[in-house]
């Protein structure tokens, strides 16, 4: 009995805790309505008129002070009203959202277009530098010339083959009179071969502002392809044999290839038809734009043949200097500053869709380039005992060229050895072209664009990271682009199947192509306008009319320094 | 040679194109491009640029 009273008593103090820790919580427990039985509250409705006061708007005497540090400019006032008698409302200011993204996105990718196009002077440049005085108008003439041809066939027929079917592009706002391609069955799969919309800019409803922003920054991309041909066969090419490649070029083979790649074509999807990576990637146009190029400009040389006295009866190659390395140089650097346009550019936005990735874009860019010129430069001063400058600059081209196509998938260490690799083979690729398959090219744009292009094609397929996020999908398949080095070999093989299209399609399209050319009109001028120099011949005007050398007194002067020199010779 | 150097080129696009639908092997696939890649390479820089190196300008 004892026992029991003093165990009982023992008790009182936790029984008296426990109801005080529990009886409480117990009791807020059965209080607290469920969760889920709570109502949310309902949407706001979109055409709700928006208390226009509440966002505290400066008054009209306040702006009529001026505004120095901006804070009243760009307010609820600067929002488009759809019905004046309505006031703003919800819908109003949503609509100006979705308008601000798609502005942003149109101005970004307007100036890279500008920034493309001006490339177009430092090819100019770059190749008259390298090329002798004599021909100086007529590869500058090319290099003006091959804008207008261009521009004139992508709008006639380009834009629609390449683009006519690439459907609705959300960061332009849509696009979505591009809805027309044709395709084929096989094997099996659907394969888009060429767009049927927009001839003209104005079959098809393609008369729309996201469309015309779309072609400006197309255009300027295939005009870059068909000046990369000039350089190649400067100082021998006719100028009338030019003006119908390129047409060719920008009309049917450049779009074709580029339908292929960006438009919705079959290359495209070889992820989702064949389960090879996110298909073939090009990110802003190794192999559309360069080995296009490069491959045209092999085509056109072998064609054409070499310049007179480049090589000697026993097929030894002598070297040709350029007349005038400041423009090389100057147009080099011209040429980098216009790819901050071609490589960032190409994420065609600067809002949503991972566009912010602009700033790594131009990074790997700029890294590449330079590594490309050390690569060179490297290179060059332990086989020759000294930097050469044409090819430093050419190292930096390559660079840039091939780092084209994975600007946008890879991280700055990728790039960095791309450019680097790119750099070296620049430069045996010169001298095998040179030496070895004796195709004579001026200014090495089948090295430069050509194989660095191919390079940079097949370096998406090796050091793609996975870490870049364009909307969650890329092609048609999700997720983020990923190369052989970080678990994906697939792409490796889409990137393959595009390198021999571009050998096996582009080139032999384009050597046929000329090579009809060449039987019906004829690519070459004759010996005695090349030995001439082409600028008065072809051009009728000297490029250097003050620096003619006068031989004998007796003689009235009859043409530029090449008449003097074949006087003399 | 220009011919054969052309059907090189354009057969060295097509076999590894066609060999997606014969295998799904990632290994096989590879091997048909790398295949695909000669091909091209002899067609062009072989057959092709022989052809007009035969007839050369520096040789006449």
């Amino acid at each position: 009995m004892r026992l029991c009273i003093k165990l009982g008593r023992r008790l009182w103090v936790p029984a008296i805790l426990l109801t005080v820790v529990c009886g409480p919580g117990g009791w807020a427990q059965s209080q607290s309505p469920p969760a889920a039985s709570a109502q949310a509250a309902p949407a706001p409705k979109l055409d709700a008129p928006v208390t226009v006061g509440e966002a505290s708007p400066p008054s009209a005497e306040e702006l009529a002070k001026g505004d120095p540090g901006g804070s009243m400019t760009g307010t609820v006032n600067d929002i488009a009203v759809a019905d004046a008698k309505k006031g703003l409302t919800l819908g109003d200011a949503v609509n100006q959202i979705g308008q601000n993204k798609v502005a942003i996105n149109f101005v970004w990718t307007l100036i890279a277009g500008f920034l493309v196009m001006f490339m177009q002077a430092g090819f100019a440049l770059v190749e008259t530098g390298l090329c002798r005085a004599k021909n100086a108008n007529h590869t500058m003439m090319m290099n003006f010339m091959v804008y207008g041809f261009g521009l004139f066939a992508y709008w006639v027929c380009g834009f629609a083959v390449q683009m006519g079917g690439v459907g609705a592009m959300a960061n332009l706002g849509g696009t979505a009179p591009l809805s027309s391609e044709f395709t084929v069955n096989f094997l099996g799969k659907t394969w888009g071969l060429f767009g049927t919309h927009g001839f003209f800019l104005t079959q098809g409803g393609t008369y729309d502002v996201g469309v015309m922003v779309l072609f400006l920054f197309q255009m300027v991309f295939m005009d870059t392809a068909a000046t990369i041909v000039t350089g190649s066969c400067a100082e021998r090419w006719k100028f009338a044999a030019f003006a119908i490649s390129s047409v060719f070029l920008a009309a049917i083979t450049y779009p074709l290839f580029a339908n292929w790649a960006w438009g919705g074509g079959w290359l495209s999807q070889l992820g989702a038809n064949f389960g090879l990576g996110h298909g073939y990637c090009d990110f802003a146009g190794s192999g559309v734009v360069h080995a296009v190029g490069g491959l045209t400009a092999l085509a056109v040389a072998m064609i054409i043949g070499p310049r007179l006295g480049k090589y000697s009866r026993d097929g030894s190659p002598n070297a040709i200097p350029g007349h005038d390395i400041v423009l090389v140089l100057a147009g080099c650097f011209i040429l980098a500053f216009g790819w901050f346009g071609f490589n960032p550019g190409s994420t065609l936005g600067a809002s949503g869709n991972g566009a912010l990735r602009i700033g790594s874009i131009a990074v790997n860019t700029m890294l590449a380039g330079s590594t490309g010129s050390f690569g060179a430069l490297i290179y060059m001063w332990i086989r020759y005992g000294k930097p050469d400058a044409s090819m430093s600059g050419n190292g930096l081209l390559a660079g840039l060229v091939a780092i084209t196509a994975p600007s946008g998938f890879v991280n700055t260490i990728g790039a960095a050895i791309i450019g680097l690799v790119a750099g070296v083979l620049v430069c045996l690729s010169v001298e095998f072209f040179d030496r070895v398959a004796r195709v004579d090219d001026p200014v090495g744009a089948i090295s430069v664009h050509g194989i660095n292009g191919l390079w940079g094609v097949i370096s998406v397929g090796l050091f793609a990271d996975g870490s870049s996020n364009y909307g969650g999908a890329w092609n048609g398949v999700s997720g983020s682009v990923r190369g052989l080095f970080y678990g994906d070999p697939g792409q490796l093989i889409a990137q393959l199947i595009g390198v021999v299209t571009l050998l096996g399609f582009v080139f032999s399209l384009s050597y046929v192509f000329n090579l009809f050319v060449d039987f019906a009109v004829g690519q070459r001028v004759s010996a005695e306008s090349e030995l001439e120099g082409l600028d008065i011949p072809e051009m009728g005007a000297l490029g250097y009319p003050e620096f003619v050398l006068k031989v004998h007194r007796d003689q009235a002067l009859i043409g530029g320094i090449g008449v003097a020199v074949k006087a003399s010779t | 040679m220009k011919i054969m150097g052309l059907l090189a080129a354009v057969l060295g696009w097509l076999i590894p194109v066609a060999g997606l639908a014969w295998t799904t092997s990632s290994a096989a696939r590879l091997t048909l491009c790398l295949v695909g890649l000669g091909m091209c390479s002899v067609g062009i820089l072989g057959f092709l640029n022989g052809a007009h190196l035969k007839h050369a300008l520096w040789k006449r």
